[in-house]
């Protein structure tokens, strides 16, 4: 039997799966004015939006999630009332957001609604287990990890792995007092990045054990690792640990890989400790994998970006088609042994994936993962 | 969940403002209050650590029945070592306070310092970096069946080879900001000083008190009546009134107090307070008409199965 991905959704400031991986193809970027807070009062002038046209709803993270769950629900026809069903929602920043304007606005407050398990209910009657886990930018990836182990341990028939975020002044704040200057665009592995900018959105998965036969998309495995160093400076220790382990519990080597999926955040210290753990990983490997990254077209899209990258990395590997990296032009000297993909889609006829997460407080999460195809 | 594989192998109750022995009979020291922590956590690396994170630290210090101060390198067992914790309103000061600063024009003087505590998961990843511990790390919001969430993904980790330990922590601040915003809610007041609890998983492989299962329900689940002394712990089911309102009001932390409180007292006469009697079994119950129930299950194994 393998671990297998049989319905998926996301939501993107470049719309659905398709429409976003088309964008990435074509080089394409969701950056906008920043909408709903004031650029001046946190230095940010721009966001990754979903939706910035209108007036802000409350809740907006719930309802992309909603609508993602439903989705992949319909895809990989789950049945409530009959299976053991579990959801796992991986979140940076919950819906913070409502705290926010509780505090500032004057506008209601529902603490039940902070967390994800009322959406997810009226969207798919009959569950009763969903656990919001709260793990920073690599949260969907740790909740498709504890999906995994919820399948291989018989404890359920399928599980919803999902990610969901809307971001918050507070997070925004703390990037423009952090940065030195502002902004204008999220370079990834650029010598040129100025730092990073956040993104909405929201994607969910459905995993369940299907026979080897029967398995297109196939989750090999995830590693998780904490480098219990720093909150907010990577540790290229645990970076390797969390890569290490997902290697391990997939029975693949480096060598399997033919494409990565970085979590690239165009800061000064992510990328450039990102860079060369992986020169590193892949240093004796005859056909370095091809390396590319979303967050220049999408933001960052904290909890959730884990699971975007992975549903990119599917598509990539379906169509043999990999996007490029958008907002990258000169890559940084720690990239330059990496096979970055760069101003135009580059082919690949790859099976395996890796997909790298790592959040504040050194949260790391690597997915391998495997598409079936005919190339 | 059923987690028969899993044993409890440490647990302790940090709640400032309650009489210790309410909860645990044997203890005689008051929990102290998050601006007195540094008696039991050392001076060093407290500053900008709020309230929640510093019971959490407490709680996870008495577990680990480590001498006052801060541990100069990882303690022992540290690699690999797992850390779930639960909260819901651990950040929500810093947030609010953050955005205070904003709206009035003072981004400048919001510090840097105080940008880990905008995320979400700075209690489970300041445990992490405090004690050394190396193994998945996770962060738990889900409301008020949190503490048993975080349970049970412990057991999941023990149970499915991603740790040989891991140290589950409940934790909820007292601060003005989570109170107001209980009050806002209509949900009640927690304890005035936050509250936190720990326990320490490992798989079974000695005599010991074991968590069997962790179930998610709708409705609170009924104890069958025949079976036997039980324990039992809920909003509406404690040995005395203070202790049924400490528990009704701990929200996210309340699954892993109760989890705590359960074990201890299955162990060890001395700990029972008034009220409990001998009993091999412990249900316990936490949650809320609109976050759903979870009720975990603990027993006494003396024999080596």
């Amino acid at each position: 039997m393998a671990l297998a991905i049989t319905g998926s959704a996301m939501r993107t400031a470049l719309g659905g799966t398709a429409e976003t991986f088309t964008a990435l193809l074509a080089g394409k970027s969701g950056r906008q004015p920043l909408g709903y807070v004031n650029p001046d009062q946190v230095n940010v002038r721009y966001g990754y939006h979903v939706d910035a046209v209108e007036e802000e709803r409350p809740y907006r993270a719930s309802a992309w999630l909603a609508e993602c769950v439903a989705e992949a629900a319909r895809q990989a026809g789950l049945d409530g009332a009959r299976e053991r069903i579990v959801v796992i929602v991986g979140t940076g920043l919950r819906e913070l957001r409502a705290v926010e304007r509780w505090r500032a606005d004057g506008l209601p407050v529902e603490p039940h609604a902070l967390h994800f398990a009322g959406a997810v209910r009226d969207t798919l009657p009959g569950v009763t287990e969903v656990v919001t886990v709260s793990n920073a930018c690599s949260a969907s990836s740790h909740a498709l990890a504890l999906a995994a182990d919820l399948i291989r341990l018989d404890e359920a028939d399928a599980v919803v792995a999902c990610g969901a975020d809307a971001m918050t002044e507070s997070m925004l704040a703390m990037i423009g007092r952090v940065g030195d200057e502002s902004s204008d665009a999220v370079r990834p592995f650029d010598a040129d990045r100025r730092g990073v900018l956040l993104g909405d959105g929201a994607a969910a998965v459905v995993l369940r054990s299907v026979p080897d036969s029967e398995a297109e998309v196939r989750l090999r495995g995830v590693g998780m690792s904490c480098d219990a160093y720093h909150e907010t400076a990577p540790d290229p220790e645990g970076l390797r640990a969390a890569m290490a382990d997902a290697y391990q519990r997939a029975g693949l080597r480096p060598a399997d890989v033919g494409l990565v999926l970085a979590h690239g955040t165009g800061t000064a210290l992510n990328d450039p400790t990102e860079a060369r753990v992986l020169a590193g990983l892949f240093a004796d490997v005859r056909r370095p994998p091809l390396v590319t990254a979303i967050k220049g077209a999408i933001g960052h899209t904290s909890g959730s970006a884990g699971l975007m990258s992975l549903l990119v990395a599917v598509e990539a590997l379906r169509h043999g088609t990999v996007p490029p990296v958008t907002g990258l032009r000169m890559p940084i000297a720690e990239a330059a042994p990496l096979d970055l993909v760069i101003g135009r889609p580059a082919r690949t006829g790859a099976h395996v994936a890796q997909v790298n997460a790592f959040g504040f407080g050194g949260v790391n999460a690597v997915c391998l993962v495997e598409v079936r195809h005919d190339r | 969940m059923t987690a028969d594989g899993v044993l409890i192998e440490a647990a302790a109750v940090h709640v400032p403002a309650v009489a210790p022995g309410l909860l645990i009979a044997s203890d005689t020291t008051p929990a102290c209050g998050p601006d007195e922590a540094h008696g039991l956590l050392g001076r060093k690396g407290l500053l900008f650590k709020e309230p929640a994170v510093r019971l959490a630290m407490c709680a996870v210090h008495k577990a680990l029945g480590l001498p006052p101060g801060r541990p100069t390198g990882p303690v022992p067992g540290a690699a690999g070592t797992a850390v779930v914790v639960s909260s819901n309103l651990g950040n929500v000061a810093t947030v609010c306070d953050i955005v205070d600063q904003v709206r009035a024009g003072g981004l400048r003087g919001v510090s840097p310092m105080q940008a880990p505590n905008a995320s979400s998961n700075i209690i489970a990843s300041s445990i992490a970096i405090r004690y050394g511990f190396t193994g998945p790390n996770l962060m738990v919001c889900s409301g008020a069946t949190g503490g048993l969430d975080a349970v049970r993904l412990g057991a999941l980790l023990v149970r499915g080879g991603r740790t040989r330990r891991a140290v589950v922590v409940g934790a909820e601040p007292g601060d003005a900001v989570a109170a107001a915003l209980r009050s806002a809610a209509g949900l009640p007041p927690g304890p005035p000083e936050g509250i936190a609890a720990c326990v320490v998983l490992t798989a079974a492989d000695r005599p010991g008190v074991r968590l069997r299962s962790v179930r998610r329900h709708s409705a609170p689940e009924p104890v069958p009546a025949d079976a036997g002394p039980v324990v039992r712990l809920s909003g509406a089911d404690a040995p005395s009134a203070d202790l049924a309102g400490v528990l009704a009001s701990g929200y996210g932390a309340t699954g892993v107090l109760q989890t705590a409180l359960a074990a201890r007292w299955l162990a060890d006469p001395a700990d029972r307070p008034a009220g409990v009697g001998d009993a091999t079994e412990a249900a316990v119950t936490c949650g809320s008409a609109d976050d759903g129930f979870a009720t975990g299950r603990l027993s006494r194994h003396r024999g080596r199965r």
